[in-house]
């Protein structure tokens, strides 16, 4: 029988607003073992403002590149991750940053955030990651010339609180990485991946005698990490680690920049299998993503790249002169193809790109990309965060800016979009890392942009009428305590929505430890099936809409 | 028993084919041909690019279609031997788009380098003039009398032919303009799309973008290339129509 059981006594802020719903986890109907849960329902807040768009609030922090004008690599920015590190149930703002500290910007709720430096520079990807299993969440950070920094949370309040470190035995400099747990063991694995023309640059011929740095995989085994190496050279922008073969166990997949075909292991027994069982890939792969857009029960992958959105006369005149010096002959039967990808997979097993059918194909100059049911109506949404500054690639433009907006894709309910130009998310700031979270406790999506050489920028969501149901699985106890890789399945009464937590995607942007659902309208919630990373499986019934669950499956 | 068909299908009457025959031409048609065929071959082993030996071989085998179409035109008059040159001509033009498909599709060789027999005509402005070029001289051949349905036909496919590389044209020679006014030199705006094909005016219009037009397959999702080698199947097979039925019609042209 189901222990229902409010032991939670970790400060969720929302307890003030909190009402005990009537969910009742249930006897799962399955075949896995069934995982009792803990559950603790808190009502979501009711919006403020209704205003059928984002509204822009500038943060306080500013990427910068170190440069007047920022050059190649420079150019790339750095990410942006959300997470709660102080338990209170509120989704703390973590920027990245090249010359200059990061940012941690704890969350006082009402959109209010306390900026707190962090001196981690030259900073790339962040992910906020219970790297101890300790109950708290560390932060760890890749960089441009040193090893990852995790910053370890030792639960204790102001300056005190993160201690730096190294993570225990991983020593080679990353610019990509993303955790998962890889091997079924329970605790979570590490894949980094380097971006070497960017080693290339800085230490010159020495790289090149030392040959790349390439693709890791780093097992995790009690405190430390055991190395895997699966490449000698990357150019990786993006990781994802998702199941491409159906097998039901997590692959990696490496998108590589500079025409480098991406990279894909699957995993086979104990060890892997290099394959690429993809008809046609993007050739500078910016940012990996995945989600179920046509709500089929089955995750479509968006890799995004860069072209433009417009093809008019002074759009492609801008374009034209990077184009010349970037683009390398393909042959016709290259896979590669610079415009963005939705990967769908057939029947045979093979991907198949579908984003110029279904409009996404063409987003600009592209990094972050994520989807997310912005308008809550129960369909992925995407959105795609966009701009360059490169000097010497751009020198034709003012401050060597190719200006772009972000964009962002309506889904039309059936996996194809139309970009949203009435959400208000166009902005021009030259967006990088991209994060989506609940930052507000109204249950919608509210969008962070890192952006460079400009204020990141948080977009809250005013979009009217939205109903939400969002869950933070957790495992106490376990070695995956946030409950990374957890998949949640909610059944309404005509639509099954599918979504999965996981520590980062996009580009450089850990993702926040909680999932989101967006109801459409009338739509009545049946039951919430969650597959829990160990292989257990919970199954909750009678869940109201506009709640915050925090399902708890001790291990 | 080949002897036989031989005779049988000489016997079978096609105008067309009259009017291309190189008649007293023909030794020095095959010679040109062949010493056009080996300057080629020389040209590419000595290193040439592709379109400088092609436009070689072609240079070698103008002086004999140059001699042929002054006889015919004595022998048929000036509006037969305008058709007899347009249809070797425009045949020429989409004999490029054929290498340019073979090169792409089946050689595998990528987009922008495969640009046909003579890479260095694969220009905006040479589509664009030739286009208009063939448009024109169907009117003109409409206006001396070669009035038939197929005739009709390719105007209205020539016209549009014409207009989709007007966009184009147009299009190139703004980029340009505006490629001056950043200070970019030395930077081509070749290749651009154009109204139909992937990426063109019709998938990428505002106006079309609710409707299937935006994504309807091949006319709004084929590249470029393939759009082009349509455009040019579609011309050629109407000229050679609007030819043979015109030449049936107003007797043979030895006649």
């Amino acid at each position: 029988m189901v222990r229902w059981r409010a032991r939670w006594t970790g400060g969720l802020a929302a307890l003030l607003l909190m009402t005990a719903c009537g969910a009742t986890p249930a006897p799962a109907a399955v075949d896995e073992p069934v995982a009792p849960v803990q559950l603790r329902a808190a009502a979501l807040a009711t919006p403020a403002t209704c205003s059928a768009g984002f509204v822009p609030h500038a943060l306080e922090h500013t990427t910068r590149s170190g440069a007047q004008v920022a050059a190649v690599y420079e150019s790339n920015g750095a990410g942006v991750a959300l997470g709660d590190l102080d338990g209170d149930g509120r989704d703390e703002v973590v920027l990245a940053n090249l010359a200059g500290d990061a940012s941690l910007l704890w969350n006082r709720g009402a959109l209010r955030f306390a900026r707190q430096a962090l001196p981690v520079t030259q900073a790339r990807a962040v992910a906020v990651v219970d790297v101890d299993a300790d109950g708290r969440s560390d932060l760890v950070f890749t960089r441009r010339f040193e090893k990852p920094l995790w910053l370890r949370n030792t639960g204790l309040p102001g300056d005190a609180r993160f201690s730096a470190q190294p993570l225990p035995d991983v020593n080679n400099t990353f610019y990509s990485m993303a955790w998962a747990d890889l091997d079924d063991d329970g605790d979570l694995d590490l894949v980094a991946a380097s971006y070497d023309a960017e080693q290339l640059k800085h230490q010159g011929q020495i790289f090149t005698q030392r040959g790349g740095i390439g693709v890791f995989v780093y097992w995790r085994e009690g405190a430390t990490f055991r190395a895997e190496r699966l490449a000698t050279a990357a150019e990786a922008l993006a990781i994802a680690l998702v199941d491409l073969d159906g097998d039901r166990r997590r692959d990696i997949w490496v998108g590589n920049d500079f025409n480098v075909r991406d990279q894909i292991w699957l995993r086979a027994g104990a060890g892997w299998r290099a394959g690429l069982p993809l008809d046609s890939m993007t050739e500078n792969t910016m940012s990996l993503d995945w989600g179920d857009v046509d709500n089929d029960g089955q995750f479509e992958i968006f890799a995004s790249d860069m072209k433009p959105v417009d093809k008019d006369v002074a759009t492609m005149a801008r374009w034209l002169p990077m184009m010349k010096k970037m683009t390398r002959p393909l042959t016709s039967d290259d896979p590669q193809h610079a415009e963005n990808t939705l990967q769908i997979r057939g029947g045979d097993g093979r991907w198949r790109d579908q984003a110029y059918e279904r409009r996404v194909d063409s987003s600009g100059w592209s990094w972050s990309a994520k989807f997310g049911d912005l308008d809550a109506d129960g369909s992925l949404d995407l959105l795609v965060v966009n701009g360059m500054i490169a000097r010497g690639l751009f020198d034709h433009l003012p401050g060597a800016e190719l200006v772009e907006p972000n964009m962002a894709f309506r889904n039309r309910g059936d996996g194809s979009f139309v970009v949203a130009h009435d959400w208000r998310l166009g902005s021009t700031a030259s967006g990088r890392g991209m994060s989506m979270g609940d930052l507000d406790g109204d249950g919608d999506l509210d969008v962070v942009v890192n952006n460079l050489e400009s204020p990141a920028m948080l977009f809250e969501n005013q979009l009217c009428g939205t109903r939400h149901l969002t869950v933070a699985p957790r495992m106490p106890g376990s070695a995956n305590p946030l409950a990374v890789g957890a998949r949640l399945t909610l059944r309404l009464t005509d639509a099954t929505l599918v979504r999965e937590l996981r520590s980062i995607s996009g580009y450089l942007s850990g993702d926040p430890a909680a999932v989101h659902f967006g109801l459409p309208p009338g739509a009545v919630i049946g039951t919430l099936r969650i597959d829990w990373p160990d292989g257990r499986v919970s199954v909750l019934r009678d869940l109201a809409p506009g709640q915050h669950l925090q399902v708890a499956a001790p291990s | 028993m080949v002897t036989a068909a031989l005779t049988r299908a000489r016997r079978i009457r096609v105008p067309l084919w009259e009017l291309l025959d190189p008649r007293g031409h023909g030794p020095a048609m095959a010679w040109s041909a062949a010493l056009a065929l080996v300057a080629a071959v020389v040209a590419r082993a000595l290193g040439w690019p592709l379109w400088q030996a092609s436009a070689l071989a072609i240079g070698l085998m103008v002086p004999v279609f140059c001699a042929k179409w002054l006889a015919d035109r004595r022998r048929f008059g000036g509006t037969v031997t305008v058709l007899g040159i347009l249809v070797v001509l425009q045949g020429f033009h989409g004999l490029e788009h054929v290498v340019q498909w073979i090169q792409y599709h089946i050689l595998r060789w990528p987009s922008f380098i495969s640009s046909g027999l003579i890479s260095a005509a694969n220009a905006e402005w040479v589509h664009f003039v030739w286009n208009w070029g063939v448009a024109a001289t169907v009117s003109w051949l409409l206006w001396r009398g070669m009035r038939n349905r197929w005739m009709w036909a390719l105007l209205v496919w020539a016209l549009a032919h014409g207009a989709e590389h007007t966009y184009m044209m147009v299009r190139y020679l703004q980029v340009l303009d505006e490629f001056r006014a950043l200070g970019v030199s030395g930077v081509s705006a070749q290749g651009l799309p154009g109204f139909f094909g992937r990426d063109g005016w019709l998938a990428t219009s505002p106006l079309t973008q609710e409707t299937f037009l935006c994504r309807a397959p091949g006319v709004t999702t084929a590249v470029r290339l393939d759009v082009h080698f349509w455009w040019n199947i579609g011309e050629t097979t109407l000229l050679l129509m609007a030819a043979h039925v015109q030449l049936r019609r107003t007797g043979p042209p030895s006649a």
